[in-house]
C-alpha cells in the first residue's frame, strides 16, 4: 500500500508563483516600460470592415489572410498526402531503386532549412511549372459562377499563380514528412500479416491494398492530422515569397500603421485558435483509436509536436 | 523567247516572289521587338501588373483593405491612361527585383530610388519624383549629435530597412558606424525607441513623423534630408518601347502639374492619416 500523494504539492505552488511572476514582469515591461504608443484601435478595422456598397460587414485583410492560410494549408496537405503516400510506398518497396529515390527525397528535404527550401522551390520549381500550366490565363478567362468558385476555393485570378506556387512549395516540403509517417505506419504492421497474405497467394499489390494499408492507415491518421496542424504553422513561412497569407497581410498592416506589436499579438492568436482546436481533436482521435485496439496489442504512439 | 532568257526571267521572278513572300511572313527585327514589348502584353491582357511594397506614404493599406498612397495614385493614373486595369502585386522589398526579372509583374512602381547598382539589373524610367534620406535619433543616446559626422563612429549603431537606398546612404555617409538591418521599417524604428540604436536612417517623411510622434524620446539631428534621390519606374532590360512609353507618360503628367499636386498631398502633410489609423 502506497501513501496517496496530494495532487499538487507545495513545490508546485512555488513554481507556479515563479512562472506567474515572470509573466507579469514581461507583460508589465511590454505595456508600461516599453517606449511604444499602443494603438489597438487599428486591429478591429483590419479584421472586419463595414462595406458601404453592400451595407454589410466584410472580412478585411487580416481575416482574408487567415482564410488564405486555411485554404493554402488544406490544398497543400491534400497534395502532400498524395505525394507522401507515393514516396512512403517507395520507401518500403522491395526495389532498391525506388527505396533510394524515396530516401533521397525525404533526406534532402528533412535536412535543409525550410526557409532555404521555400526560396529554391519558389524561384526554380514552381515558377517554371506554373508558367507551363498557363493557370492565370485560364483563371482570367473564367466568368460568372466559375470565377466565384475559383476565388472561393483558391484565389482571385491575379493571385492564382502565387497561390499555387505557395501550395506547391508547402506540399513538396510537407510531402517528405508525410512520407515518413506512411513508412512508419506500414512498417508498424506485424510481419506475420505479410507472411499470411503471401501464403494464400496474394500479389504484393493485393496484399498492400487489402491487408496492410487498411490497418496502417488507421495508425497513420492521428499523426497525419497532426501534420495538417504543422502545415498551418509552416504556411507562415511562405510570407517571404509574398504569398498573401496571414503573416504577410500582418506585415502589410504593420508597415501601413506602424502598430507592430498589436498586429503580431493578433496574428499569434489567430494561429493559436485553429491549431489548438485541431490539436485537441487529434488527441481525441488518438484516444478513440487506442481504445479500439485489443488489449495486449501495442500501438505505436507518435509524438504530436 | 529564247530558252536562256526564259530561264533567266524565271529565276528573276522566282527571287522576286521569294522576297515578297518572305516579307509578308517574317517581320523585321524592329517589328518583332515591338510585338514582344511589355506594353503590348499589357494591352492584350487588359491588366497592368505593378510590383510594390508597403512604405508610408508611398503605399499603404487603408482601413477598407484598399491600397492608397502616392505610388498607388501614380500607377492607377498610368493604367487609366493606357486604357487598362491596374493590379498591384505587394512584394517583400528584399526580393522585389528578382520578382520583376522572373516576370511576376510588368513594372515596379514603388518609390524605388535610382542607383547605379540597381540600374545594372533593371532599366529605370526618367525620375518622376525625388526623395531624400532623413535621420532621426535617440535623445539620450545621441545627445548633442548635430551632424552626420557626429554619428560616424564605430560605437554608434544605425538601424535601416534591408535592401533599401537608406541602407546604401547610411553606408556612404556614415561609413564608420555599425549598421543594423531589419526586414521591415517598424522593426527599425522600434529598435530606436527601445534605445538599442542611436538613430534610424530612412526615406523622408517617415523620420520626421517619428520625431513628432515620439517627441519625448526622439529628435531630428539634422533638419530636412541629407540626400537627394531620383525615383523611377523599374522595368526589365531589353524593352525600349515600354521604357519610351513610361518616359513619355512621366513627361506629360509632370508638365500638367499633376505629379507635384499628388506629391504635396502625400508628403507635405498628414491629411491622409485618418485613412489608415
Amino acid at each position: 500500500m502506497r501513501l496517496k500523494k496530494p495532487a499538487i504539492t507545495v513545490l508546485d505552488w512555488v513554481l507556479l508563483a515563479v512562472i506567474l511572476g515572470f509573466l507579469t514582469y514581461v507583460v508589465y515591461r511590454l505595456f508600461f516600460a516599453l517606449n511604444y504608443k499602443w494603438n489597438w484601435a487599428v486591429i478591429p478595422t483590419y479584421l472586419l470592415r463595414f462595406d458601404g456598397e453592400t451595407q454589410g460587414w466584410k472580412a478585411n485583410i487580416l481575416l482574408e489572410g487567415f482564410f488564405t492560410t486555411i485554404k493554402l494549408s488544406v490544398w497543400a496537405t491534400l497534395l502532400a498526402a498524395l505525394l507522401g503516400f507515393a514516396i512512403g510506398l517507395c520507401r518500403v518497396s522491395p526495389r532498391l531503386f525506388l527505396r533510394m529515390t524515396g530516401r533521397t527525397y525525404v533526406e534532402s528535404i528533412r535536412n535543409t532549412p525550410p526557409l532555404v527550401l521555400v526560396f529554391i522551390f519558389y524561384y526554380f520549381v514552381s515558377d517554371q511549372l506554373l508558367a507551363l500550366a498557363g493557370l492565370e490565363e485560364l483563371a482570367r478567362a473564367a466568368t460568372g459562377t466559375g470565377r466565384t468558385l475559383l476565388a472561393f476555393f483558391f484565389a482571385e485570378p491575379n493571385l492564382i499563380n502565387q497561390f499555387f506556387s505557395g501550395v506547391l512549395t508547402l506540399a513538396l516540403f510537407q510531402g517528405a514528412y508525410i512520407a515518413e509517417i506512411v513508412r512508419a505506419g506500414i512498417q508498424a504492421i506485424d510481419t506475420g500479416q505479410w507472411e499470411a497474405g503471401k501464403s494464400i497467394g496474394l500479389t504484393r499489390w493485393q496484399l498492400l491494398r487489402r491487408i496492410i494499408l487498411p490497418q496502417a492507415t488507421r495508425i497513420m491518421l492521428p499523426p497525419l492530422a497532426g501534420e495538417f496542424i504543422n502545415t498551418i504553422k509552416w504556411s507562415s513561412i511562405v510570407s517571404i515569397i509574398s504569398i498573401q497569407e496571414l503573416t504577410f497581410q500582418g506585415l502589410q498592416v504593420m508597415a501601413s500603421t506602424h502598430a507592430a506589436i498589436e498586429v503580431w499579438l493578433t496574428i499569434s492568436v489567430m494561429y493559436l485558435v485553429p491549431c489548438l482546436g485541431l490539436s485537441l481533436c487529434v488527441r481525441r482521435l488518438e484516444r478513440a483509436f487506442a481504445g479500439e485496439d485489443r488489449a495486449g496489442q501495442t500501438v505505436p504512439q507518435f509524438p504530436s509536436y | 523567247m529564247k530558252p536562256i532568257q526564259s530561264a533567266l526571267l524565271t529565276i528573276i521572278f522566282g527571287i522576286a516572289a521569294l522576297c515578297i513572300g518572305s516579307n509578308a511572313t517574317a517581320a523585321t527585327p524592329q517589328q518583332e521587338l515591338a510585338a514582344a514589348s511589355t506594353i503590348e502584353a499589357v494591352k492584350q491582357r487588359g491588366v497592368l501588373k505593378v510590383g510594390m511594397d508597403i512604405f508610408q506614404p508611398w503605399a499603404m493599406k487603408d482601413k477598407t483593405g484598399k491600397l492608397i498612397g502616392f505610388e498607388i495614385d501614380v500607377a492607377t493614373r498610368l493604367a487609366e491612361d493606357m486604357g487598362v486595369k491596374v493590379e498591384f502585386v505587394p512584394t517583400a522589398w528584399s526580393g522585389i527585383i528578382p520578382a520583376l526579372l522572373t516576370g511576376k509583374f510588368d513594372v515596379i512602381i514603388g518609390g524605388m530610388g535610382i542607383t547605379a547598382q540597381r540600374a545594372l539589373q533593371v532599366n529605370f524610367s526618367n525620375p518622376y519624383d525625388y526623395s531624400g534620406m532623413g535621420i532621426v535619433a535617440h535623445k539620450t543616446l545621441a545627445a548633442g549629435f548635430d551632424s552626420l559626422e557626429s554619428f560616424n563612429r564605430p560605437d554608434v549603431q544605425i538601424a535601416v530597412k534591408l535592401g533599401t537606398s537608406a541602407a546604401a546612404a547610411a553606408k556612404k555617409f556614415i561609413p564608420k558606424a555599425t549598421l543594423r538591418q531589419f526586414d521591415t521599417e517598424p522593426q527599425a524604428y522600434q529598435e530606436l525607441r527601445n534605445g538599442k540604436v542611436h538613430a534610424v536612417v530612412g526615406s523622408a517623411p517617415r523620420p520626421a513623423f517619428e520625431a513628432v510622434e515620439y517627441a519625448d524620446s526622439l529628435f531630428l539631428p539634422i533638419k530636412g534630408t541629407f540626400t537627394q534621390e531620383p525615383i523611377g519606374f523599374a522595368l526589365r532590360k531589353g524593352d525600349p518601347d515600354s521604357l519610351a512609353f513610361f518616359n513619355s507618360w512621366i513627361t506629360i503628367v509632370s508638365m500638367e502639374g499633376w505629379l507635384k499636386e499628388r506629391h504635396d498631398y502625400w508628403f507635405a502633410g498628414k491629411a491622409w492619416a485618418g485613412m489608415v489609423e
